[in-house]
């Protein structure tokens, strides 16, 4: 670990590069080897030197291809990222109390999350009670979701849904505003967790629908919602869950743009035009504590993305070849112990969001590493951000880091990082079959195996886990709020008796709709979703009748 | 590795109960105890609490490891008691993840050995299982020695 | 009642207990799997082998269900390697059966290879017996088959299917060419990929150039998709037919197929296996030989077309560098070799042999060598023999031969 290492030879002026080569060499120690997670070697310093000769020249503005410094002319001099904090617990009731907390203190969009139950594709009456609720909202029907989003304009405030295939939520998300005479045209949001790619690697509790099966909801999904709610994104490509799960920085990119390379070919060979749907495809990344190495992530990113849907898809649309992008602050990176320190984790992974050029961004609560968040934390969240944006002026100048000859440096060399990676997914035929055979999964498996033995060793410090480990401060750690079991079982009696008043004949007719959907090569699987809502079905029926005609979800575990 | 062939192969079962899936934690524990010398039966999140006994039962295993980072912990009382129920009171049950502090305490007086917060090592968790699997096998032969 | 009684009268918990105890080879474990062994006999064993990604548990787990549905009980020994540094293992196939491994007439046991070359441990033989004797009519044999490991099944296995996943036809030379030898069933997985009809075609022209003289049975290659759920009946009843053929005495080491008399007349399952008598006809032959007198070989112990010999490594096994003679290693492995194809009785002479040597191996090392049978038809016979050395806490692999017989009389 720490070898004399050779500061690197810098081609400007000789004398003053000599003079300051000897000085750190005499100032430092013991030179050690420095890598980022992603595995690129950092030196002490970078000049002039370190940029590609025309560099400069090549970064162009923002707003312009290939968008290095950001997708808009304004960026957030124009219009501010969206503060986008995701909300889940308890009964609507609870949902909607706490939304509307968060809308009043300057949020400017909603986010729902869903229980774990839902996102296993169960009702509430299948699961214990004491598991419902505690993670995010019980929504199990139209009526509930109508109930979540009371006194929220639909037309005017973006939605996002995190919800998997076969994007139940959004159906009854659609539904409720069709019962408040809302045009769908009007709506707006995304569908936060369509990237079944990212649930078969790295989060395996969104995964429902066996692989072939997700995949084609998926292409339904996209193709019936640019027909009937355009100002929808229904594909967001997630890299969060693979970098939570352990792919370092680059890595997480690679597959990201890998998928979303695979999901528009997917789209192509259906017959849609690239500039019908690329403009929609929307990403959505973690924000880990490699401050730098984050900045350098999505610009590095946005610049092969837009090569990527012009030369590689097709696209001749400007606005297919921009990253859109949503971001949240790394959850694995905060301790439960010595929470507090987390508030000062979240603004640096914030920063370093802002600086990367997000378009919408969630901050972690404090809590958030053992908890859904509580009223204190989740009001720190959105302060964070106001105070970055608004006290330490963070957004006055576009990509401020822009030109800084080490962020350049590393922005070219996560590149080349990202690509090679990404030419090892088409080595093994696109991350479709990448994921089939385990590929991915292996590959993030290993790199999380090293990030636990260099925190093991001691290389990677985490502050009050294996350093500075003076006070655990268990006070500021406060007994987790569980939702009231009373309220969950109240809930849980109305909804089933809501249930019995159907009409069976009803029920079973909207479930063979499913099924003749399911089992044709035209039929809308989506469509027949939202008709299923409308008729009163229930996500578990839903997702049941889906798994039993396109196969149930079983990822491929690789240890 | 030294523990080759010292006295015995722990069988051990990683999995998760309840709705979570994040499982990169239990993932890593499951890596750590197969170098360790251990034969582990992995599962994927989300399994039942009569699957996790019947597969318990099969495999005759040492002990069992929960993967808990949300609520799932909540019901590893109901898992104990089935364990029981089944014949299976020898096996040595920990649990590893998020769990509250005054939670922690309840899991321990329901019969659960230990509790891994985030922090812990591998070695310390592949040891600590290596010591308890040797308690649920000396606990075995000492029932079976009396039949 | 001891762990043995309580598992033959039914009480599980017995039998995973029994299961470690034969696993771990603790005292008492032989007496209780010869105990078993006498009760056994009435199981039929189908081993079922594919790479990685075949789709191999799936379709087992498709198995389980038609099974199941058909009033069976099952007992599944899923099969793992381990790791070759460290011993331990990650058993991972019973996931896949989730569903079907709850019911109780279903008993899912995982084992890794604890460094036996040839892929399955001397335990998970023990398994299959003591399922049998446990009562279950039909036991499932899961192994990963990466080429070599999967011959070794088919000393296990009354019918033998290999997976094989849709568009592996074209590089089946390097992959398939040792288990096409063994399969009795080709099941093409994932039918419902339109690659599948293309695969099972190219595996129907390789079965028919494969063809062995001998035996009345032609593998049958079919197509099948647990997606769609098309193709298991096929598949059940190229088993049935099979099993109807050749009935459960290959496992035993009888080898002349009977044809069925009529749908339902099957045959009756063969007499118990007699441990010592088997011992004593190959300890005989081994007495004759002038080889192993001179290299001090001893038997250990055999069975119809098995057989386990020893040796001790002193200075008449020593080369010009002072570590073991690979002619000596090869000795202890042909003996194996030898024994075990001749144990049946007719005469067997060896035409071929191959060897690697994979460790080193000095004087005072003990080897044991393990041979098998691989196939055998009325006048081909095919064998594989594991070489390993005995340590403090183990067993470590030292070579791996393979043989062919040609059988006269």
């Amino acid at each position: 670990m720490n070898k004399p290492v050779e500061p690197r030879l810098l081609a400007d002026s000789e004398p003053a590069r000599a003079r300051w080569q000897r000085e750190y060499r005499e100032g430092v120690a013991a030179e050690r080897a420095i890598a980022n997670v992603s595995g690129i070697p950092i030196a002490p310093l970078y000049t002039a030197a370190d940029r590609r000769p025309g560099g400069d020249d090549a970064l162009g503005y923002p707003g312009q291809p290939d968008y290095t410094r950001g997708i808009y002319a304004t960026m957030h001099r124009g219009r501010t990222w969206t503060q986008r904090q995701l909300i889940g617990l308890g009964t609507p009731a609870d949902y909607n109390e706490r939304l509307r907390s968060i809308l009043a203190r300057g949020a400017t969009a909603v986010s729902l999350i869903p229980c774990n139950s839902v996102y296993r594709g169960y009702d509430m009456d299948s699961v214990e009670l004491e598991l419902l609720g505690t993670c995010g909202v019980v929504v199990n029907d139209a009526e509930h979701m109508d109930r979540c989003l009371e006194g929220v304009d639909l037309a005017e405030v973006s939605c996002a849904m995190n919800d998997p295939s076969p994007f139940t939520l959004l159906a009854f998300m659609l539904v409720a505003a069709e019962r408040r005479g809302i045009d769908w045209k009007a709506i707006s949001g995304t569908s936060n967790q369509s990237d079944y790619l990212s649930h078969y690697v790295a989060n395996h509790m969104f995964y429902r629908l066996a692989l072939p099966g997700a995949r084609r909801v998926l292409m339904d999904h996209i193709g019936w919602c640019r027909q009937h709610v355009p100002r929808w994104n229904p594909m967001s490509v997630v890299g969060q869950h693979m970098q939570q799960a352990g792919a370092t920085p680059a890595e997480a990119m690679a597959f990201t743009l890998s998928s979303a390379v695979q999901n528009a070919e997917d789209c192509i060979a259906r017959g849609m035009d690239p500039d019908e749907f690329l403009p929609r495809f929307t990403f959505f990344f973690d924000i880990s504590l490699s401050f730098f190495e984050e900045v350098a992530k999505f610009r590095a990113g946005r610049r092969i993305w837009a090569r990527l849907a012009r030369e590689r898809l097709g696209a001749s649309d400007e606005k297919s070849w921009r990253f859109k992008f949503h971001a949240q602050t790394s959850g694995v990176d905060l301790t439960r112990q010595q929470p507090l320190n987390n508030i000062a984790r979240v603004t640096a992974q914030a920063m370093a969001g802002i600086f990367g050029g997000l378009q919408s961004l969630h901050t972690d609560a404090y809590d958030e590493a053992y908890a859904t968040p509580g009223e204190v934390g989740a009001r720190i969240a959105v302060a964070t951000q106001n105070i970055l944006r608004e006290e330490a002026h963070l957004t006055d100048v576009i990509d401020p880091l822009g030109g800084s000859y080490y962020v350049e440096s590393l922005t070219d060399a996560m590149e080349e990082k990202i690509l090679a990676i990404m030419k090892t997914v088409d080595d093994a035929g696109g991350m479709y079959k990448a994921v089939e055979s385990g590929l991915v999964q292996r590959t993030i498996g290993a790199s999380a195996m090293r990030f636990q033995e260099r925190v093991e060793s001691g290389e990677q410090v985490i502050v009050g886990v294996n350093k500075y480990r003076s006070d655990d401060d268990a006070e500021h750690r406060p007994p987790v709020d569980r939702p009231d079991r009373e309220q969950m079982q109240r809930h849980r009696d109305e909804f089933v008796a809501a249930k019995a008043r159907r009409s069976p004949s009803a029920v079973a007719k909207a479930l063979d709709a499913l099924t003749r959907a399911a089992e044709s090569d035209d039929g809308n699987v989506f469509g027949a979703v939202v008709d299923g809502a409308r008729a009163g079905l229930s996500n578990e029926e839903i997702c049941a009748r889906l798994r039993r005609d396109l196969g149930f979800g079983q990822p491929l575990v690789v240890v | 590795m030294s523990d080759r062939g010292a006295d015995f192969r722990p069988r051990v079962l990683v999995t998760k109960i309840g709705l979570d899936g994040h499982d990169r934690g239990s993932r890593i524990v499951a890596a750590a105890c197969r170098d360790a010398g251990m034969e582990v039966i992995y599962t994927p999140p989300w399994q039942s609490i009569p699957a996790v006994v019947k597969l318990a039962l099969e495999e005759d295993v040492d002990v069992v490891g929960i993967s808990s980072l949300a609520t799932d912990h909540l019901i590893v009382p109901k898992l104990m008691a089935a364990l029981r129920d089944a014949g299976l009171g020898d096996v040595r049950v920990v649990v590893g993840g998020i769990v509250p502090d005054d939670e922690e305490r309840s899991l321990l007086a329901s019969g659960v050995r230990e509790v891994f917060h985030p922090g812990s090592t591998m070695d310390e968790i592949t040891t600590r299982i290596r010591d308890y699997a040797r308690e649920a096998r000396r606990a075995r032969a000492d029932a079976e020695n009396e039949t | 009642m001891s762990l043995a009684e309580r598992a033959l009268a039914g009480d599980r918990r017995a039998l995973g207990r029994l299961l470690t105890l034969i696993d771990d080879d603790a005292a008492g474990a032989r007496e209780a799997a010869a105990r078993l062994g006498e009760r056994t006999g009435r199981a039929w064993v189908v081993g079922v082998t594919g790479v990685p990604g075949s789709g191999k548990s799936t379709l087992v787990d498709a198995l389980l269900g038609l099974w199941l549905a058909q009033g069976h009980s099952i007992a599944v020994v899923a099969f793992d390697p381990s790791s070759p540094i460290s011993g331990g293992a990650v058993l991972g196939d019973r996931i896949r059966m989730a569903a079907n491994a709850a019911d109780e007439k279903v008993f899912v046991r995982s084992f890794s290879a604890r460094g036996e070359l040839g892929g399955l441990s001397r335990a998970a033989r023990a398994a299959v017996d003591c399922f049998d004797a446990c009562g279950f009519d039909r036991i499932v044999v899961e192994t990963v088959g990466t080429g070599q490991s999967e011959t070794s099944i088919a000393g296990l296995a009354d019918t033998r299917v290999v997976v094989c996943p849709p568009g592996l036809g074209d590089d089946v030379q390097a992959i398939k060419a040792g288990s096409l030898e063994i399969a009795d069933i080709v099941a093409v997985s994932k039918g419902d990929l339109p690659l599948a009809e293309r695969t099972a075609r190219e595996m129907r022209e390789m079965v028919a150039l494969r063809r062995r003289q001998e035996t009345a049975w032609l593998p049958a290659v079919v197509v099948v998709s647990a997606l769609r759920k098309t193709g298991l009946d096929a598949l059940d009843a190229a088993l049935d037919a099979h099993r109807d053929a050749t009935g459960t005495r290959r496992r035993h080491g009888e080898h002349a197929p009977t044809p069925a008399a009529g749908a339902g007349d099957r045959p009756a399952p063969s007499p118990a296996l007699d441990g010592d008598g088997w011992r004593e006809r190959i300890a005989a032959l081994a007495a004759r030989d002038g080889l192993c007198a001179t290299l001090g070989i001893a038997v250990r112990g055999g069975g119809p077309g098995r057989a386990e010999v020893a040796m001790r490594v002193d200075a008449r096994h020593l080369n010009f560098n002072g570590g073991c003679h690979g002619g000596a290693i090869f000795a202890l492995a042909d003996s194996a070799f030898g024994l075990a194809s001749n144990s049946h009785g007719p005469l067997a002479a060896g035409i071929d042999a191959h060897i690697t040597f994979q460790a080193g191996v000095a004087a005072g090392d003990t080897l044991v060598a393990r041979a098998v049978e691989v196939q055998r038809s009325r006048r081909i016979g095919v064998y594989r023999i594991d070489v390993v050395r005995e340590d403090a806490g183990g067993e470590t692999a030292v070579s791996s031969f393979t043989g062919t017989v040609y059988i006269r009389g």
